[in-house]
């Protein structure tokens, strides 16, 4: 990737779709990370993504808040 | 779990004609933004609704806005009489379009589309500034935070960013 298209994302020109996007709240430096990467490694990322969500779905329990706190313990 | 990748692979292995629009067609173009289900928008020839009806039927699709107990008939004649469906398979939701809003029919989703080799097949992909506007059309929440970061990859494209 060129260094202008790579500067387009990272110092956003005043006035831009780029500039606007960030002031929306979107995080460019993950688009940018994605526009290096090739399509196929773009779908790959997508589902590597798709899989950690529903590993954390499948793992995680809330457990109730400890009555005494790593620091009290100590 | 490989959602999206199996999904590409049963729209390649059954060579559905069709343009990936949604998501995964930002995803294709450059977003970071995550998504699930796949979105196409489908051409309507009998050959084709023959060639869907069974590739989706060899996942099991069934209606996601129905009751599970309501029968359906999934063959040619039901998408010849339907538009726009939306599929639960065993390779992931699925949302077949006939006609996106903001851009038109099948014919009018494929013109100018982009065309991505992955996963050994070769896709038809909406164009950015296509998907832009359904996007803008749909109007949701979640397509408004699309279309910033579309606005952004176009723009960069516009100014010599390769695909």
């Amino acid at each position: 990737m060129r260094k202008e298209d790579e500067d387009y994302f990272l110092n956003p020109p005043p006035g831009s779709a780029a500039e606007r996007a960030v002031e929306f709240g979107i995080d460019l430096t993950l688009t940018l990370e994605n526009l290096r990467l090739t399509p196929e490694e773009r779908i790959r990322k997508l589902d590597d993504h798709l899989a950690g969500i529903a590993w954390l779905k499948a793992n995680a329990r809330l457990k109730p808040p400890s009555k005494t706190t790593a620091h009290e313990s100590s | 779990m490989k959602a999206v990748k199996s999904q590409l692979e049963f729209l390649g292995r059954h060579e559905i004609e069709c343009v990936i629009i949604g998501g995964v067609a930002g995803a294709l173009h450059g977003s970071a933004l995550p998504t699930t289900d796949l979105d196409i928008c489908y051409s309507r020839t009998p050959a084709n609704l023959i060639k869907l009806a069974t590739a989706l039927n060899s996942v099991n699709a069934r209606l996601r806005d129905a009751p599970s107990d309501l029968p359906f008939l999934l063959d040619e004649e039901t998408l010849r009489k339907g538009l726009n469906f939306t599929f639960a398979t065993d390779v992931g939701d699925l949302d077949l379009l006939g006609e996106v809003k903001g851009v038109g029919f099948y014919d009018q989703t494929v013109e100018g589309a982009s065309s991505f080799e992955v996963l050994g097949y070769r896709f038809t992909v909406i164009a950015l500034a296509k998907l832009l506007l359904a996007k803008r059309t749909a109007g949701r929440p979640k397509d408004m935070i699309a279309v910033a970061e579309l606005e952004a990859i176009l723009e960069a494209k516009g100014i010599g960013l390769e695909d």
